[in-house]
């Protein structure tokens, strides 16, 4: 692995634990999406913070077209949103519905053709709202397990010191590198004009 | 009397042989053996694993002062110790003391004293870190009514999912004050092993 998390980051097969301030969880998804992206892997966004036509229409403001990506979106039908079919948006019921997440993520996994695809879980945080961390600590490992046998990258999104002591341990056997966005950010968003 | 009386377990024991040679009635009780039936006996049958020849206290020459260890009762339960074995010498004869004080009240404090961090320590990860992301979230909703991109269909399902997950989180406090008001003692392992390290 590299010195440097920024260069490898989704460059292999590379599972990641990405921990921002609370205030930069959702500038961290864009760039993160970017560089997928731009690492020519297809990322497969499971979102439960934004429901996907929020999502759409932030990723299409920094020009990502909804062909680029697939969503995973646990919180439209949990907002009462209208769920509309698109074959790169599949809906789970709860953010809590762990099975529905399972069955998402891997019919999803078996769908997208790229044969280089990453997962963007966002985020960890939000999953503790609706269920112990007991709980999420097993759903993260059977998650990194599948994207282990798929050979599929990931990166967990997470609000620093959102993790008890006791899931960060867990995390960091299962994870290939925890991050600090804090540090990469700046080679991870475009530079500012003049 | 006075020795019969104390609410610590003591044994006198031969040191050459291990055998028992007398016992207070509160070292019959943690026991759960009557004292004819522990009088004549080897130690290591009560109060010590150690196998014969292996004693701490004669062969190893360990020290054993106020040392935390189990006791094992004739009803087989395993009630946590606090150990002391002292020599002494009663006319002219070399014995060890062997005292203990039962600890199962101080125990079950330890496991409610963990069982509370770990309830406090969950609140603060379930309730805390949430509560801040809903915060930076609508603020960022704000934003986007100002910004008059989005629709009011899109505005109105991220207040819900932000009202939504406050209620959830409302319920999770909820749920967690009552399972530590119910003195429950079913710690999560991780807690346990971040805490006491077993």
């Amino acid at each position: 692995m590299a010195d440097n998390p920024e260069q490898d980051l989704t460059r292999e097969t590379r599972l990641y634990l990405l921990l921002s301030a609370p205030q930069d969880i959702n500038s961290m998804n864009l760039a993160v999406i970017k560089k997928i992206l731009k690492e020519k892997d297809t990322p497969l966004i499971i979102s439960l913070n934004q429901p996907s036509q929020v999502l759409v229409k932030s990723y299409a403001k920094e020009g990502i077209t909804p062909d680029q990506y697939y969503v995973i979106d646990a919180v439209t039908y949990y907002s009462g949103g209208s769920c509309r079919p698109d074959p790169h948006i599949r809906y789970v019921n709860h953010p809590a519905d762990l099975t529905g997440l399972g069955i998402a993520i891997t019919e999803f996994l078996r769908q997208i053709p790229s044969s280089r695809k990453c997962i963007i879980f966002d985020s960890v945080s939000m999953l503790l709202i609706h269920i112990p961390t007991a709980s999420a600590s097993k759903f993260l490992h059977f998650v990194v397990n599948k994207l282990k046998i798929s050979d599929v990258s990931g990166i967990f999104l997470c609000v620093e010191n959102g993790l008890d002591p006791v899931i960060l341990s867990q995390m960091s056997a299962f994870v290939d590198k925890i991050v600090d966005y804090e540090e990469i950010k700046n080679t991870l968003l475009p530079k500012q004009g003049p | 009397m006075v020795f019969d009386r104390i609410q610590t377990g003591i044994l006198i024991i031969e040191p050459e042989t291990h055998m028992i040679i007398d016992a207070n009635d509160h070292a019959e009780a943690l026991l759960g053996v009557k004292k004819d039936k522990l009088v004549g006996k080897v130690c290591h049958d009560f109060v010590c694993p150690a196998h014969c020849g292996e004693c701490p206290i004669t062969d190893q020459h360990k020290t054993f002062h106020n040392t935390e260890r189990v006791l094992l009762s004739a009803s087989g339960e395993r009630i946590p110790i606090l150990k002391t074995v002292a020599p002494a010498s009663v006319g002219g004869k070399a014995y060890l003391i062997e005292s203990f004080v039962d600890i199962r009240d101080r125990k079950r404090a330890e496991e409610r004293k963990i069982a509370l961090l770990a309830y406090l320590n969950e609140s603060v990860l379930r309730i805390k870190n949430p509560l801040e992301l809903t915060g930076q979230n609508l603020n960022q909703i704000e934003q986007q009514i100002g910004s008059g991109e989005y629709t009011p269909e899109e505005i109105r399902m991220q207040i819900r999912i932000q009202l939504n997950n406050i209620m959830a989180m409302a319920a999770t406090l909820q749920d967690l004050a009552k399972k530590a008001s119910e003195e429950r003692e079913d710690i999560p392992d991780g807690f346990r092993e971040f805490f006491i390290g077993k």
